[in-house]
């Protein structure tokens, strides 16, 4: 039999928590696949992430960006998330989502790596509105 | 494979009048495959009973440790093969961060909890961390996975010829999630037990005492069905008993779990309760298990 669908049990409980969450967040696997949001983030996003599933790196670009201060599409490989997981070390930046109806949300990313005895299994991060402008993200 | 119900109790011990049928010892499963070697899943106090049963002649075993709660160790150091030189056990459990195997276990069996400290044993006892990959003890493939519960957990398969069993007492699968619509994957010990001959699983709480209890490390009753359903468990009985429960109450839990699995339209005989002494033949060529109580 093969063993090799199961998600790490720190994944999954990372998702239960997540779920219960009213912050929009984001887990990543330990390869960088985006592999869950949460209820909050599909708000922000305009998409849930049942109707979206599991995406690569160039489909979330042109559905959401990111973008930079200067409006510049961030490379998925230089987001926080994606940088937690690969360096195993916390990240942090600012930047800039589109949603599915074109409006765009200033927000702060902070990402952690979720280790484990077993080594890293991926990263979460969570979304806060940007406290420099205004982006129209509810309390969720 | 033959499968042997020791210890069916959660906790802690419940001996007494009102537990008989079901039985008060805590978690303990023997197994024996078909190549004749023996392994015991867990090491509660219906370990003690499961010692006394083996010859008194020189014997190789395997314990397999979910996890080291006291309902899950506490037989141990009163196992007689234990205080016999001629034994060879070799016990395996969770990996943990802070500790190696011996020394937490150490931790109960040494002074003052324990009249023996580990050294003291006669037997030859060895540790061992679960690895990652499936591996071989006689002729069955043995499988570990971390677990939904508190603390470093894990649940086992056991795999010999064309049977399977799946040993997963303490478990929480539905903390946070709808096993229901959840996807196969993200469903904790979801591979452990996918299409298992037989599945033994936690049941401690009925429906109306879970609210109660989330985030504890167990299931209810609902859970127990929804986990067996959605991975296909050919067999499951439900195991780790809440010590309050008493043998009338645990009647009453059968009957709804029976009726409830014939509404998912399950085959009302898949579902059971764990009773203490109670056998399970799997037989090593495809074929469904029996039961002998
Ligand atoms: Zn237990
Ligand atoms: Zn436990």
């Amino acid at each position: 039999m093969s063993f090799v669908t199961q998600k790490p049990l720190e994944l999954i409980l990372a998702r239960n928590l997540m779920s219960a969450l009213s912050t929009p967040a984001f887990l990543v696997d330990e390869g960088g696949l985006l592999v869950f949001y949460n209820e909050a983030a599909g708000m922000l996003l305009g998409k849930r992430f049942e109707e979206l599933g599991t995406v690569g790196p160039q489909e979330w670009g042109s559905l959401f960006g990111p973008f930079d201060e200067s409006g510049e599409p961030i490379p998925y490989d230089d987001l926080p998330l994606v940088r937690a997981v690969r360096a195993g070390r916390p990240a942090h930046a600012e930047l800039t989502v589109r949603s599915t109806d074109g409006s765009r949300h200033d927000v702060e990313v902070s990402a952690f790596p979720i280790q484990t005895p077993h080594g890293s299994q991926g990263a979460i991060a969570v979304f806060w509105p940007s406290l420099a402008g205004g982006n129209g993200m509810g309390p969720g | 494979m033959k499968v042997k119900l020791w210890g069916t109790r959660g906790s802690i011990p419940a001996p007494g009048p009102e537990t008989i049928r079901y039985g008060g010892n805590t978690s303990c499963v023997g197994v024996t495959l078909a190549d004749g070697s023996m392994l015991a899943l867990d090491a509660g106090t219906g370990i003690r009973c499961l010692g006394l049963a083996l010859p008194d002649e020189p014997t190789r075993l395997h314990i397999l440790l979910t996890h080291l709660h006291l309902d899950h160790i506490q037989g141990l150091v009163f196992f007689a093969p234990a205080f016999r030189p001629q034994t060879e056990i070799v016990i395996w459990g969770p990996a943990s961060p802070e500790a190696s195997l011996r020394d937490r276990i150490a931790r109960y069996i040494s002074a003052p909890l324990s009249p023996v400290e580990v050294r003291e044993l006669p037997c030859d006892v060895s540790f061992r961390h679960c690895p990652e990959s499936e591996w071989e003890i006689g002729s069955a493939r043995i499988r570990s996975a971390s677990v939904s519960h508190r603390g470093p957990t894990l649940g086992y398969r056991i795999d010999d010829g064309d049977s399977s069993l799946a040993y997963i007492p303490d478990h929480e699968p539905a903390l946070g999630a709808d096993l229901e619509a959840l996807e196969e994957d993200w469903i904790s010990g979801f591979e452990l037990a996918r299409d298992a001959s037989l599945l033994l699983h936690d049941g401690q709480y009925t429906d109306a005492e879970y609210p109660d209890h989330v985030g504890w490390g167990h299931s209810a009753t609902s859970h127990a069905l929804s986990f067996a359903r959605r991975t296909g468990a050919e067999r499951t009985v439900l195991f780790h008993h809440d010590p309050l429960h008493s043998d009338e109450q645990l009647d009453a839990l059968g009957a709804e779990a029976r009726e409830r699995w014939g509404e998912l339209g399950g085959d009302a005989g898949a579902i059971e309760l764990a009773a203490e002494r109670n056998e399970y033949e799997l037989p090593a060529r495809a074929a469904k298990a029996t039961a002998t109580a």
